[in-house]
């Protein structure tokens, strides 16, 4: 067992993009925990997604060993962190595995709303943070002005502390490992309590069933233990738990307390051990689980249908094969009169949502149609009953309804203060709920604002970026569930409402929404044999119209002895595009418009 | 010989023979056909070798009599009447080409003399087709085109002295600069000529043109979908009045004028053609020679491979097809042929027929249905919503029959 003193746990806190992922690379490299020949880019960031789209989807940790200047071996337990507020909960658990927090800060563009964020939440779990002012050979680096800002706006000391890096060119990175087995505190528990792990994060192995990544916090974990997840009370026999290279995983056959580390035991279902549980064994169990564990709810909905109704058995294994990696993603068959049969899935956020649809079309080759995402709605009725709701089509109509109430998030936004003005005026539009504001130093400003998650989904970010020119971060967490005006609109093709199109909307955003919905299937819609009405609707009253204009010419003006096959050739191709359209009565309708629907642009 | 067409059966229908002289003297900014622009006189000889020895070559293998010859291009007068004549002479020589054939070439006004007409006409040919355009001269500048439209109206007068009989003339509409009044006119210019035949074309932009990169680039402003409609319609409606029949989408004839070897394109009949980019369709099979005139000179002369697309048409594809060219033309779909030639059952669609004639764009005629002028617009949705709504008949005679 190792030497509980040795032991360093930690993870990395960061903005997207002030180079996390960089360091994590640089630790690895500095302590040989991989082969050059092996080393790749942002090695824990192993999903082709996550990659490309530069953040961390998956936690994951692997264990370092750092022989340090005192002449002693430590172990380094590094726990990345996805990077999305939409992960927060993943976020929290990770970090209450670790004892210590590297901030790491851009030395050009300082602190963030989500470093505030996550910052909060290292210190709120007991943390020790440790700040590091990466990118110090960018030209508009700044490192002064950013460790005094550190100090200034969270209060921990980094003006003569925190090492000044370049992650990407390896400058000063040899002070980092040092840092951290000086300043971040060894973790404590005691060998022979009851047991008691953490778990962090787990994957699917077709081989070994789920793997569990967990921290032991007391007690110690052996091979052939049965052990059972006091959330779920499933139980188990473990067939091996060790440590965690970067690329494999290492059966040690024990983990004793202060150690990172996993198990595997022929697990099924992720659903047994989700992110958060507490590991015990079955006949000497702990007494109390550890605190904080949530069961995860997801917050964002969408219907998903394969473009091709054909497709439908394969979109179901292809979305259970994604809930084995991810217990966050729910799902249920929905079957809707415009898009046949497939399924309502409920997701963490926006970028959950995004993520997923894109691992379908890309891993499991799907061709989907999506209906806008919409959050969860709590219906109170007139009989005096209540539901809760994530369909447009559950909402009900004006005799039987109460009330609705929608969720809210508490937002926070970091800016510079030129664009206060316009985040002021943004939030309002989206029926925000403002909080307070303050200068966090000269140049940056946080505000709180209490928002509807419905107007959050609604291309917020977008809006947010777009107006600040991409200077502003934003971070929220739901609070709670407030009574709002809210109305069904419906869409009508032909006079015949598009059920998969209907959404749910405040009462004053149902003009300016409808026409705009109006004008974009107009768009996109292409023109037909006859004249198209697309109108809005709400309880059966019209609110806006537009109309697709009748096709007047769609001919080949010449088809001589040559022209034959080519012609032929065009026409299978427009019989190929046809087969992509849905038709609603007799209006064929191209993926395209329900894209478009859900990319309502500002503009 | 494996390389030629080879019939499988004795097929003893009249064919049709298209000749594609791949000159022009300039090309126009639209024409995605296969043409060059540089060219002398040894390679025109060695051209026209190369098509008398096709012809010779493959004469022997038909059987049918020859009752329509079409010279396109490219544009046939600079060619030159006597390696026109040589040519037309090979076909009669080698085949038996009927009494009263249509025989036809391509012209445009500034390659075309008195003298070449009647040397033209003395040879045989005795049917002329004008590419006018347009009788407007700026739009015709735009095109690209060598000629105005003073040499068109001289043209057609050349063919008439030179007693040509059946004259026809194209029309392009949806060029740039043109107007809805620029457009009548040009109508009413070309009605002032008397042509036996008129064939008006809505203009479209192939990609590889100098076209298509000037209208990428945003050079050059083309009317909308909308206003080619309209054009068209209008052309429709003045035709008509001046009593054309519209027989087929982009062409009207005088009665008894219809081009008798174009109507063998819409009604699946066999053409057999010469030279590059010349494509044939007999014997069940479509092929086609390179669009590469070296490379097709290069395998008359060496005995070799001309074709380079051999297609056998499957049963299924020809139904298709017929459908596909049946709906171009004033006729329309025989139920019969439908039924007897294609195994296609006519009365599976009759709900869709019914509907699309409530909306004007199908009209029932005695024996079938036929596209109206509205619904000729809209001639590529109607083929494909029509098709799919005829089921076979019994599969079991389907395949046996065809």
């Amino acid at each position: 067992m190792q030497d509980i003193t040795k032991i360093r746990n930690f993870s990395i806190v960061a903005h997207i993009d002030h180079g996390k992922s960089t360091i994590a690379d640089r630790l690895l490299e500095m302590c040989g925990a991989v082969a050059e020949r092996e080393m790749e880019e942002q090695i824990l960031d192993n999903m082709e997604l996550e990659r490309e789209r530069g953040i961390t989807i998956k936690a994951r940790a692997v264990r370092l060993q750092y022989k340090a200047q005192d002449g002693e071996t430590y172990e380094l337990n590094l726990i990345d962190t996805p990077g999305h507020v939409d992960f927060n909960y993943e976020v929290s658990r990770s970090l209450a595995a670790c004892e210590g927090a590297l901030l790491v800060v851009d030395a050009a563009q300082g602190i963030e709303a989500q470093t505030l964020a996550n910052t909060y939440l290292a210190i709120d779990a007991g943390l020790e943070v440790l700040p590091v002012i990466n990118k110090i050979d960018l030209p508009a680096a700044d490192p002064d002005r950013v460790a005094q800002e550190i100090e200034d706006v969270i209060g921990i000391p980094a003006v003569d502390d925190a090492p000044r890096v370049s992650a990407k060119t390896g400058l000063g990175m040899e002070a980092v490992p040092e840092y951290i087995v000086k300043n971040i505190p060894a973790p404590q528990g005691d060998p022979n309590a009851p047991l008691r792990c953490l778990i962090f994060d787990s994957q699917y192995d077709p081989y070994k069933g789920v793997i569990v990544y967990l921290r032991v916090m007391e007690g110690t974990l052996r091979v052939g233990d049965r052990v059972r997840m006091m959330q779920s009370g499933a139980e188990y026999d473990v067939v091996e738990c060790g440590n965690l290279g970067a690329k494999t995983t290492i059966n040690t056959g024990e983990l004793g307390p202060g150690e990172v580390g996993f198990l595997t035991a022929s697990i099924k279902n992720v659903r047994d051990c989700e992110v958060g549980d507490t590991v015990t064994h079955a006949n000497a169990p702990a007494s109390e689980a550890l605190p904080g564990y949530r069961k995860v709810q997801s917050m964002v909905f969408s219907g998903v249908y394969p473009a091709d109704g054909a497709k439908y058995p394969d979109l179901r294994d292809a979305l259970e094969k994604l809930r084995l990696n991810d217990a966050s993603l729910s799902f249920e068959p929905e079957s809707s009169a415009a898009l046949g049969f497939g399924f309502r899935c409920g997701f963490l956020g926006l970028l959950h949502m995004e993520v997923i649809q894109e691992r379908l079309e890309r891993e499991f080759d799907l061709d989907l149609i999506t209906t806008a995402p919409s959050v969860s709605y709590m219906i109170h009725y007139t009989d005096g009953s209540e539901k809760m709701i994530q369909n447009p089509l559950e909402f009900p109509d004006g005799t039987e309804l109460d009330y609705a109430e929608e969720p809210f998030v508490a937002a926070s936004i970091i800016t510079p203060p030129d664009y206060t003005g316009a985040i002021i005026e943004l939030c309002q539009e989206r029926r925000g709920v403002f909080k307070d504001m303050k200068y966090l130093e000269a140049t940056r400003v946080e505000l709180h604002y209490d928002l509807p998650l419905g107007e959050i989904i609604y291309d917020f970010f977008d809006a947010l970026k777009s107006r600040t020119r991409g200077y502003a971060s934003l971070d929220y967490e739901i609070s709670d569930f407030r009574r709002s005006e809210l109305v069904k609109l419906d869409v009508l093709l032909n006079g015949d409402i598009v059920d998969a199109l209907s959404f749910i909307v405040h009462k004053d955003k149902a003009y300016p929404r409808a026409r705009k919905i109006c004008e974009k299937l107009k768009d996109n819609i292409p023109r037909q044999l006859f004249e198209i009405p697309v109108q809005a609707a709400i309880g059966g009253k019209i609110i806006a119209r537009e109309t697709v204009k009748a096709m007047r010419k769609d001919v080949l003006a010449k088809c001589y002895g040559g022209d034959i096959t080519r012609k032929k050739k065009l026409l299978e191709k427009q019989k190929e595009g046809k087969k992509r359209m849905r038709t609603f009565g007799t209006v064929e309708v191209p993926q395209e418009a329900f894209m478009a629907v859900l990319k309502l642009d500002e503009d | 010989m494996a390389h030629r067409i080879t019939p499988t059966a004795r097929d003893e229908r009249p064919v049709g023979i298209y000749i594609h002289i791949p000159f022009c003297r300039r090309k126009c900014s639209y024409c995605d056909f296969y043409s060059i622009a540089e060219f002398d006189d040894a390679l025109c000889d060695r051209y026209a070798a190369a098509l008398v020895r096709q012809i010779a070559e493959t004469a022997p293998t038909i059987a049918g009599k020859v009752d329509s010859v079409y010279f396109g291009g490219g544009t046939p007068t600079v060619f030159g009447a006597k390696r026109l004549c040589a040519v037309l002479g090979a076909i009669h020589k080698h085949f038996s080409v009927e009494k009263n054939a249509e025989i036809t070439t391509e012209a445009n006004p500034e390659s075309t003399d008195k003298k070449t007409m009647k040397a033209l006409r003395r040879a045989g040919f005795n049917r002329v087709s004008f590419g006018v355009q347009s009788s407007c001269d700026l739009e015709l500048r735009a095109m690209g085109r060598l000629h105005d439209f003073s040499a068109a109206k001289a043209a057609v007068e050349a063919a008439r002295a030179a007693k040509f009989k059946n004259v026809s003339v194209d029309l392009m509409y949806g060029v740039a600069g043109q107007t809805a009044e620029s457009w009548r006119q040009s109508i009413a210019d070309i009605l002032a000529l008397k042509p036996e035949h008129i064939s008006a074309y809505g203009l479209k932009v192939e990609s590889g043109t100098p076209l298509s990169r000037a209208v990428e680039a945003g050079d050059v402003l083309l009317p909308d979908d909308d206003t080619q409609a309209e054009y068209y319609e209008t052309a429709c409606e003045l035709l008509r009045d001046a009593e054309y029949v519209h027989y087929e989408i982009s062409n009207w004839a005088k009665p008894g004028y219809e081009s008798r070897h174009n109507l063998r394109y819409w009604r699946l009949e066999p053409y057999i053609g010469f030279g590059a980019a010349a494509h044939s369709d007999a014997f069940g099979i479509r092929c086609a020679a390179p669009r590469d005139i070296e490379k097709y000179m290069t395998a008359v002369e060496c005995g070799g491979e001309i074709f380079e697309d051999y297609d056998r048409i499957p049963p299924s594809e020809r139904a298709f097809e017929y459908v596909m060219l049946a709906l171009r033309t004033g006729d329309g779909i025989d139920a019969g042929t439908l039924r007897r030639s294609y195994r296609l059952d006519p009365d599976a669609a009759a709900e869709t027929i019914d509907a699309l004639a409530e909306q004007g764009l199908v009209a029932r005629t005695p024996h079938g249905f036929r596209l109206t002028e509205r619904g000729a617009l809209l001639s590529n949705t109607l083929i494909l919503k029509i098709f799919d709504a005829l089921k076979p008949l019994e599969n079991r005679f389907a395949k046996e029959k065809l």
